[in-house]
């Protein structure tokens, strides 16, 4: 398999602060590489070392088999990025803002007009041309920040938290939009702290917490970490400690919180967990509102390898 | 990708309405209460003839120069009268002085000395003037003793040994005496009778105009700066090179900022017939080395001071508005006290360089005080750039 990336013992360092600590990762060409991480675990300083906007302590990188530096510019045509902040010009409507960055990356103006076409209908802007950036809605807006990021067909593409702040409708957009990007062989870097998306659409997720790796691999093999087969929540209310006691003792029961009318269960394995606990519950005449099964998030995963939530 | 981002550059600050409120609309309103204020001023106070005195020792008599040069500029039957002398001894006009019936005194001696009790635009003229005959005076000793000397040399050469050497000096003398008729009439052009002194008002104005530039100037310097906005990070990936990306932005801030300039220059020539001269190709070259002096004090805040936007704004205003105000924006006397007690200051202050090149200009001509000014501009210009480059050079930061 052939890496687009190729990051080698990165280390940031702000005086006291280990922004990113001794981080080796390579990202396949093709895929789609999730990094996930709460505020402040190295995100954004990892990928702004590797598009050499950063100065970093030590450590190489390279991209496409080439050393990255600020002036490789044969490397940075094929790279394309959106960052989380929108970075598009007040000053310019939604086919000049897409026209000026992609004029930075494709001379030729024919060739141009068919990139921003292109890249108009890829996030839904079609209608919105003439629109200038103050006349958007935040989703659109957003979705303006990705065009102006990729309307030059980068082969690479890093989207740092490309839906914060957005609507449901412009959400479902964007991830769409990234699908595409990568069926046109793009490979894709993709940081956010939402690990619904991460389970969507990335290949493999690396999880990042104080700017190290703390663990990688498919979705389904960072849930097995987790070491837990399913969680169980009950909306019950006042549920005694006797109750609460018994549940702990039943067959696969890794862990029982009642907080806030809400039972949790979570089960290192077993099967048909839920139906025991319904009949439990049938038995001791428990009256609930609502019960329902999950399965183990990333959220679980991070949770159980640092004892902190994603969104700490 | 030059022609590129130069093209949206200029979109970019054509559609930026404060910008453009500062660059073309403000100067011409300040222009517009300039003309209200001073007008009715200026009518009243038309320049008057200036009673000076000199002291009338042996030195001045046979200083031909001199003496010729202020005969001529106190005949009361010439258009072009500046002054009415009082030849008188030195007591006498230490009297008139401090009676004030006079605006000050000249004393011949070894070197010209101007005598004046305070400051002002009487007294800045005839110091100026006594400048200039001192000039001259000097290029015309230095140039009638080489060309005796040379003549001397080649009557000497041609065989002839009996020569009347007082005679040959005389014929001499009269020859550069014409030669430096020029001079005389830079001189005699103080006479003007347009000259006004709240023109220094207008002077100061495009000199704010010119040094506005430098928010134009860091504005499209940020636009490129990935430490300085999220545009200039997404700009800052992109393969084009940061030279390229400058260079381009920057000349497109020039371009608008003359543009503001023209309109400027137009609105004031032709709605409130301003006067400024008939040294054009001068004003053009003044003009655009304020516009590059103002533009690289922007250039230089937006890559050296470590800053927000807003801030590098303020500083650049401050330094505008103070550099103005010291070369007489808000009164004549500030830019005489300034060049009397620190003129050092003035010599560093971009805003004086522009409004005292148009001010030389306007009163004396093309004159070595008017390239002093312009070299200054060039420096002051060239050393900001250059600071500005050594900075850019930079290309990671250790921050964004």
């Amino acid at each position: 398999m052939k890496n687009s990336i190729e990051i080698k013992n990165l280390t940031k360092e702000y005086k006291e602060l280990k922004a990113v600590d001794n981080l080796s990762l390579e990202v396949h060409e093709g895929e789609i590489l999730g990094l996930l991480g709460p505020n402040g675990s190295g995100k954004s300083t990892t990928i702004n070392c590797i598009l050499s906007l950063l100065n970093f302590t030590k450590g190489s990188i390279k991209i496409l088999n080439k050393e990255m530096n600020p002036n490789a510019y044969d490397i940075k045509k094929e790279i394309g990025v959106v960052f989380q902040e929108v970075a598009v010009f007040e000053e310019l409507n939604v086919y000049d803002n897409i026209d000026y960055f992609c004029g930075l990356y494709i001379k030729n103006k024919k060739t141009r007009k068919q990139y921003i076409e292109d890249a108009l209908s890829l996030v839904g802007l079609e209608n919105y041309k003439k629109f200038y950036p103050k006349q958007l809605s935040g989703g659109l807006l957003r979705r303006l920040n990705i065009a102006c990021g990729v309307a030059h067909k980068p082969k690479i593409i890093f989207l740092d938290e490309p839906t914060v702040a957005v609507d449901p409708q412009s959400r479902n957009n964007i991830l769409d939009g990234i699908e595409k990007l990568r069926e046109n062989g793009a490979t894709i870097i993709y940081t956010t702290h939402y690990m619904e998306e991460v389970e969507i659409i990335c290949d493999r997720v690396i999880i990042l917490d104080k700017g190290k790796i703390i663990a990688s691999g498919t979705t389904d093999e960072l849930k097995l970490l987790a070491e837990i087969e399913e969680k169980v929540t009950v909306e019950v209310i006042d549920l005694g400690e006797k109750y609460i006691e018994e549940i702990k003792q039943m067959k696969h029961v890794d862990q029982v919180t009642y907080h806030n009318n809400n039972l949790l269960i979570t089960y290192k394995k077993g099967k048909n967990n839920l139906l025991t606990l319904m009949d439990y519950l049938k038995l001791k005449k428990i009256k609930y509102n609502k019960i329902y099964s999950e399965r183990p998030t990333l959220n679980d995963v991070f949770l159980y390898l640092t004892g902190k939530e994603l969104r700490d | 990708m030059f022609t590129h981002n130069f093209k949206y550059s200029i979109k970019i600050l054509f559609k930026n309405k404060s910008l453009i409120f500062w660059t073309f609309a403000f100067p011409i309103i300040l222009a517009t209460f300039f003309n209200m204020a001073f007008s009715d001023i200026e009518k009243n106070e038309k320049l008057d003839i200036i009673d000076i005195a000199i002291i009338d020792n042996e030195s001045f008599r046979e200083n031909q120069i001199f003496k010729e040069t202020f005969q001529e500029l106190g005949n009361n039957k010439s258009k072009e009268q500046l002054f009415k002398i009082e030849y008188t001894n030195e007591e006498e006009a230490r009297k008139l002085l401090e009676s004030d019936k006079i605006s000050g005194y000249l004393l011949l001696e070894e070197k010209p000395k101007v005598i004046v009790s305070k400051n002002g635009i009487n007294q800045t003229i005839l110091k100026y003037v006594v400048e200039e005959i001192e000039t001259n005076s000097e290029m015309f000793q230095s140039v009638s003793e080489r060309r005796i000397n040379e003549k001397i040399q080649e009557e000497i050469l041609k065989g002839k040994m009996d020569l009347d050497y007082n005679a040959l000096s005389q014929e001499i003398i009269q020859e550069t005496m014409k030669m430096l008729q020029n001079q005389k009439i830079q001189i005699k052009d103080i006479s003007n009778p347009n000259l006004s002194y709240t023109m220094i008002e207008f002077y100061t104005l495009i000199a704010m105009t010119c040094l506005y530039g430098g928010i134009l100037g860091m504005t499209s310097i940020n636009k490129c700066l990935a430490n300085m906005s999220h545009n200039g990070k997404r700009i800052s990936i992109s393969p084009v090179s940061k030279t390229k990306l400058i260079l381009s932005s920057v000349l497109a801030s020039y371009l608008v900022q003359l543009i503001g300039i023209v309109l400027l220059f137009l609105y004031t020539i032709f709605i409130i017939k301003v006067d400024y001269g008939n040294h054009l190709p001068q004003i053009i070259l003044l003009t655009l080395l304020g516009s590059l002096a103002g533009l690289s004090l922007g250039v230089v805040t937006s890559t050296v001071v470590k800053k927000n936007e807003n801030m590098k704004t303020g500083i650049i205003l401050s330094i505008t508005m103070l550099g103005c105000f010291l070369s007489g924006m808000m009164g004549i006397t500030m830019k005489y006290i300034i060049d009397k007690n620190i003129p050092i200051i003035n010599k560093i202050n971009p805003a004086n360089m522009i409004t005292d090149g148009f001010y030389s200009l306007y009163y004396y001509g093309v004159q070595n005080r008017f390239y002093q000014n312009i070299i200054s501009l060039i420096l002051f210009s060239a050393i900001l750039i250059g600071i500005s480059i050594i900075s850019l050079r930079r290309q990671k930061y250790d921050s964004i």
